[in-house]
């Protein structure tokens, strides 16, 4: 079985400051890969490598078996197969929140607006804010947002999921129910890559942990074998701090 | 809100826009009879001034459709300050020029002449309760000169051995209307123009005994049209011989210029002004409003593609865009107007329409200043919006399309009505070029009736009533279409 993500000595610099120095990565289908590590350690630099929103230096990106780095990949293609959450959500504001969930599938040709409609209310009630299809984004609260974001990118019945940090702007209340959304996909089988600080999502919901530090992977493997048993000397001493507080 | 739609109205205006131009530019071919395009100075009296109907007459003029009768060509005058429509002339943009023009040396070199129509020299005028008594009081005060005019040229001759300073005015009344209030304490101007001018109640008198005597000639650019040169010069031997000449050169010099341009106890109130008035206002009005809208639409379109050039992550494109409105914003309007229908002309040779100069002239200028704000507008939507739309699938444009430009487009309204009425006032620029907008309406009608104050006031007012509605229908449509 081919991996749905493959990526071989990636480095990424900008200017003389290097932040990616090497990374080597495969995730399956239907697996759920969780990366922690401290800030600036390169994890949302990596994760934005794979739909190119970062243009990587050298290595190789398979995705779905598109070569990334290829200039005759159609980049379009490869992200209406990868859909993507951020941390400050970019909702589009001037569109109302059914609009934002069907732009994309009506505009690539995907679905005609009728379909796109019956979708959007399907995904919107899935993250659980079906009433809320003909409001703004601005009258919403932060974990609404980001369920709207997730279910845009949904939308566009994507193959791999990233999510870039999805609750670290996040009142603490509004948290669980994006998780809990997270954690639902996650039981459906989509294939995940999730950046995150949320330790206890790590544990419960991750197939492998993948610790970066330094522009490097430095430890893998399941949640119990990273946390309970972390090899690496900057695995154990960052994992000390967020799990001891 | 429906794109169609949308693209649509853009098909129709461009339309409008290209059918009106080039209906213009077609004006010249449709008569059979050579056509020629010859200019005069607005305000010349009794060389050029205009009738009580707004049509102009005077010696030139009189003197050019009797020639053209004889001579079968037909001509469309086009009034223009003199200095202009001398350069105009120069860069091939005009055929000839009948507007009192002195045959100097210095002109031969660069125009053909016909042959002279009228001997004139140069006499000095001060106010009437003056107390200049001689050149020789004139030392270290300043005296006001027409730009361009031979007057202005004898007076640069003599300036050194004087002692005065000089400033210039494009038109005669203005200049006249300056040393009568003392601001100038002299003019230097063609002796039968200060006389009639005297004669008619502007309080200047006369100090000197004409100088620097010559001959008026109507004037070609050297080398070119030469067939016209040939039916002034076959035309005028004509009507000198059979009378017509002096007949009307009779009609005019010593008349009352009541007798031409109306009697001076009209109703001057301002509700009387506007009456008399009424249709020039009017097409003054309306020539301000055509060059504003389609000065706006095509500013607008040429504003945004520079804009979006401007932002787009390519740096030839960004470099010609910057490079493009650093050009067009800092040129004055002036200079780019004249640039354009003056300069243009002389490089290539083909003529281009005052109409079309304007609004080439708008759309760079305005379109400059549109396309900064585009790009600072669309620069400020949060970068975020543009990476989750191509995170989407979304191709970089119409990304740019569906997500940026509508909330981009949103922040820049207040600079688009802030740029509706800067284009409406800069239309008044374009007066300089000839172009008979509400502006020079304005002069003219001061050229012949002498009463600035009131004529200002009304030509100000129509400028507040025309942009009070613009900004209304601007905000209307902002309401009405940005909120969808």
């Amino acid at each position: 079985m081919t991996a749905k993500v493959s990526v071989k000595d990636l480095h990424k610099a900008y200017g003389d400051n290097e932040v990616l120095k090497g990374i080597n990565l495969e995730v399956q289908e239907n697996e759920v890969v969780v990366m922690i590590g401290p800030s600036g350690s390169g994890k949302s630099t990596f994760l934005r490598t794979l739909n190119k929103l970062e243009e990587p230096s050298s290595g190789e990106i398979l995705i779905n078996g598109f070569n990334l780095v290829d200039k005759n990949t159609d980049i379009n293609k490869v992200r209406e197969n990868v859909g993507m959450v951020f941390q400050h959500f970019n909702l589009f504001p001037h569109l109302s929140v059914l609009e934002n969930v069907t732009l994309a599938p009506v505009e690539l040709g995907k679905l005609s607006k009728e379909e796109a409609k019956t979708l959007g209310m399907q995904l919107l009630a899935q993250v659980g804010l079906a009433e809320k299809a003909d409001a703004k984004p601005t009258q919403l609260s932060g974990g609404q947002k980001q369920r709207v974001a997730i279910a845009r990118a949904l939308a566009m019945k994507p193959s791999i999921m990233l999510f870039d940090e999805p609750t670290s702007a996040l009142d603490p209340e509004m948290v669980g129910d994006v998780l809990q959304v997270m954690r639902d996909l996650a039981e459906e089988g989509m294939t995940m890559i999730v950046v995150t600080h949320e330790m206890g999502f790590a544990k419960q919901v991750a197939d492998r942990v993948v610790f970066f530090a330094d522009g490097y992977i430095r430890e893998q493997g399941t949640p119990e074998e990273v946390f309970n048993n972390p090899q690496d000397p900057r695995a154990q001493d960052f994992l000390n701090k967020v799990l001891n507080v | 809100m429906d794109k169609k739609a949308w693209i649509k109205y853009l098909m129709l205006t461009l339309t409008v826009v290209l059918g009106i131009i080039a209906t213009n530019t077609k004006f010249a071919a449709a008569s059979e009879e050579p056509h020629y395009v010859i200019t005069t100075d607005t305000t010349y009296p009794p060389f050029e001034l205009q009738d009580k109907n707004g049509k102009y007459v005077g010696i030139d003029i009189d003197i050019l459709k009797a020639i053209a009768k004889r001579e079968h060509f037909t001509f469309k005058l086009v009034p223009m300050s003199f200095n202009s429509g001398a350069q105009a002339v120069l860069s091939g943009q005009i055929d000839g020029i009948m507007a009192g023009m002195a045959i100097t040396p210095a002109r031969k070199l660069v125009y053909d002449f016909g042959t002279p129509y009228y001997k004139t020299g140069v006499i000095t005028a001060v106010a009437k309760n003056s107390s200049i008594k001689s050149l020789n009081d004139l030392r270290g005060k300043t005296v006001a000169l027409k730009t361009g005019t031979g007057a202005a040229a004898y007076a640069l001759t003599i300036q050194k051995k004087y002692g005065f300073k000089v400033t210039y005015f494009n038109d005669s009344n203005t200049m006249y209307n300056d040393v009568a209030l003392g601001n100038t304490v002299a003019t230097f101007e063609d002796e039968p123009v200060m006389k009639y001018a005297i004669q008619n109640g502007v309080k200047l008198k006369v100090l000197t005994k004409p100088a620097n005597s010559g001959y008026y000639g109507f004037g070609v650019k050297k080398g070119h049209n030469q067939a016209l040169i040939e039916k002034f010069n076959a035309g005028f031997a004509a009507i000198k011989k059979d009378g017509t000449y002096d007949k009307i050169v009779a009609k005019y010099i010593g008349a009352e210029e009541s007798t031409f341009a109306g009697s001076a106890k009209v109703n001057n109130s301002i509700w009387g002004l506007l009456n008399q008035n009424k249709s020039q206002f009017l097409a003054g009005i309306g020539q301000t409003l055509m060059l504003t809208i389609l000065g706006i639409i095509l500013a607008t379109i040429f504003g945004m593609v520079i804009g979006l050039l401007a932002i787009v992550p390519n740096k030839i494109s960004h470099g010609f865009a910057s490079t493009v409105i650093y050009i067009f914003r800092g040129l004055p309007l002036l200079v780019l107007a004249f640039f354009i229908y003056i300069g243009i002309p002389s490089l290539t040779g083909h003529k281009l329409s005052a109409l079309f100069s304007g609004l080439l002239t708008l759309t760079l200028n305005e379109g400059a200043y549109i396309a900064a704000f585009v790009a600072g507008g669309l620069k400020s939507v949060d970068n975020g919006q543009m990476e989750a739309a191509r995170s989407l699938g979304l191709s970089y444009w119409k990304a740019m399309r569906k997500v940026v430009l509508p909330q981009g487009v949103k922040l820049m309204v207040p600079s688009f009505i802030n740029q509706f009425i800067i284009t409406l006032k800069d239309t008044s620029i374009l007066s300089a070029i000839g172009i008979i907008e509400l502006t020079q309406t304005g002069t003219v009608i001061i050229s012949r009736n002498s009463q600035g104050f009131r004529i200002w006031f009304l030509v100000a007012m129509m400028y507040l009533i025309v942009i009070t509605l613009l900004t209304f229908l601007a905000k209307w449509a902002d309401k009405r279409f940005g909120n969808n």
